[in-house]
């Protein structure tokens, strides 16, 4: 069985998690409370969304970026294991 | 054919059967999806030549959580970077993970580029139904395919890793699938 090393924990859980709760917990809070999309269609952004965009965008950033560390790590500090598959 | 997944998420065990022509079969349609996407999006701009990125960089970019970092790029040579880079980076990109050739690498800018246009498209308007787009949904094929590292899968990169310098160089097996 293989599992999640430390490094694989930090990028999964805590990037990715951002990344769903911008996207998707903060949604959910969005239609619960009934608020507006965020910006228009014409690129306005809505004052009246419950979690303001920036703040939105920014977890989401953040978690992109935790991803992107995690990629950078792996390919400087470790390196891969041999793959099994077979060549034909 | 099929394959056991014996591991564990979040604390609990998780054990599935996952059938392995269908996984090599979906690996190589979202290569050539998410690969067209891009090398299409370059080939446009060769096509269009020349490509001023100025609107987008220094005009749609201004207003976003991405300013900061975006307008740095929105005048003189930096300007004439991203004005070549963006066609040829995509170009590359998309050839790349057609064709399954540098995979990983191909892959890793590819989510890399489609982080800008997520925000400044989506802050800009194209999240007026919502945060989930095609540049999400985009970004996120990205970072699975070079997760899972899906260029030896009727890719380049299956006779890249068995040459000399591959084998040689262990590292270099991050940026091919």
């Amino acid at each position: 069985m293989t599992e999640f090393d430390t490094a694989d924990m930090v990028a999964a859980y805590l990037g990715g998690g951002l990344v769903v709760l911008g996207v998707v917990g903060i949604g959910l809070l969005e239609i619960a409370a009934g608020s507006p999309h965020p910006v228009s269609g014409e690129g306005q952004i809505v004052h009246e969304a419950l979690v303001p965009l920036g703040i939105r965008s920014s977890l989401i950033i953040l978690g992109l970026l935790v991803w992107a560390a995690y990629a950078m790590y792996k390919v400087a500090a470790t390196t891969p294991a041999t793959g099994s598959a077979r060549p034909r | 054919m099929a394959t056991n997944v014996d591991t564990s998420l979040l604390g609990r065990d998780v054990s599935f059967t996952v059938s392995e022509p269908w996984l090599a079969y979906w690996l190589v349609v979202m290569r050539l999806a998410v690969g067209w996407w891009f090398l299409h999006a370059g080939l446009d701009k060769f096509l269009a030549w020349p490509f001023d990125a100025s609107w987008f960089v220094g005009g749609a970019a201004a207003s976003t959580t991405l300013a900061p970092v975006v307008t740095a790029f929105s005048g003189g040579a930096a300007l004439a970077f991203v004005n070549v880079m963006v066609p040829v980076g995509q170009t590359l990109i998309g050839l790349g993970v057609v064709v399954g050739a540098l995979t990983r690498l191909a892959s890793f800018f590819g989510a890399f580029l489609m982080a800008f246009f997520y925000f400044i498209n989506g802050e800009t308007g194209g999240w007026a139904h919502g945060l989930v787009t095609g540049e999400l949904l985009g970004l996120l094929v990205f970072a699975m395919i070079a997760t899972l590292g899906a260029g030896r899968v009727l890719g380049i990169d299956a006779i890249l890793a068995r040459t000399a310098l591959f084998e040689n160089h262990p590292k270099l097996r991050y940026v091919i699938g």
